[in-house]
């Protein structure tokens, strides 16, 4: 399996990752919350809630994955970012296609066939 | 050498601001293990959905180990990028002639990271001739590179 392959796989992760733990968040915000304190119903908030919390642990270590293999920084904002934005509502979204254009895209289009000839060892 | 007379390599981890996130790494791991055992007693007392939390919160604490240390292995391999700006400039060691630094995001492959080749001058001139190698391609013939630096493999 050649580096680009892994690359694309961890994109495809995450950006599934991105999008369900998004949906799942807006959920929890938008629907089950006021449903807990104006509709009184504190079951569909548990639920979701707790479904939330696992999926955020796998978002974390997929994107986490992804930040590495295309050579984000660990301590830059940019990483910072993508591993919060599962955290707040909508913005997940608004991040996938920001690390797409700015991160992946140029990752990906570096990786191609001209890799094997860069030199080694630096 | 230059090298020789700068601080070892591990010195940026004794830096103010390094000691600064050393220490906020330790707190932040005590604080998230402390929720979880807040959660773990919530949990004891009846609340189902702390069980959930009670697991959390040490997987977090996990990730933010795991996120601490590659940090560390980042500032490593390329000292002065993101994260030490200007200031870890000093630890940068002096680039080969003719060879311009490369921006952090245009880094080499994740599999090379681990090499620096500004240390050691034989390693250096093999990428010279591999750099040498690649601008004969792109011009469309082969003139070879210095003689005596044949890769064998």
């Amino acid at each position: 399996m050649r580096s680009t392959d892994v690359t694309r796989l961890a994109v495809r992760a995450y950006r599934l990752m991105a999008y369900v733990t998004g949906t799942m968040l807006v959920l929890l915000v938008f629907v089950c919350v006021p449903l807990r304190y104006l509709g009184h119903d504190a079951g569909p908030a548990e639920v979701v809630g707790a479904a939330h919390g696992v999926l955020y642990i796998i978002y974390l270590v997929v994107a986490f994955a992804m930040t590495r293999l295309v050579r984000m920084r660990t301590a830059s904002i940019g990483t910072i970012i993508v591993l919060l934005a599962g955290l707040l509502p909508v913005l997940t979204f608004v991040v996938e296609r920001w690390v797409s254009r700015t991160y992946i895209a140029p990752a990906l289009a570096a990786g191609g066939p001209a890799a094997s000839e860069q030199p080694v060892l630096r | 050498m230059s090298a020789a007379t700068s601080r070892p390599r591990w010195w940026f981890l004794i830096t103010p601001r390094w000691l600064a996130w050393h220490a906020f790494a330790v707190l932040a791991a005590w604080g998230m293990l402390w929720l979880g055992d807040w959660q773990f007693h919530r949990a004891e007392g009846g609340n189902a959905l702390s069980w959930a939390y009670t697991f959390e919160w040490p997987v977090f604490t996990i990730f933010g180990v795991v996120f601490w240390a590659k940090t560390i292995v980042d500032e490593w391999r390329t000292p002065g990028g993101a994260a030490g700006g200007a200031r870890a400039q000093t630890t940068r060691l002096p680039q080969p002639a003719g060879e311009a630094p490369l921006p952090a995001a245009a880094h080499t492959p994740a599999t090379s990271d681990a090499f620096d080749d500004t240390e050691d001058p034989e390693l250096a001139a093999y990428n010279a001739y591999l750099a040498g190698l690649s601008a004969g391609q792109q011009r469309g013939r082969f003139d070879g590179g210095p003689a005596g630096a044949d890769p064998a493999s």
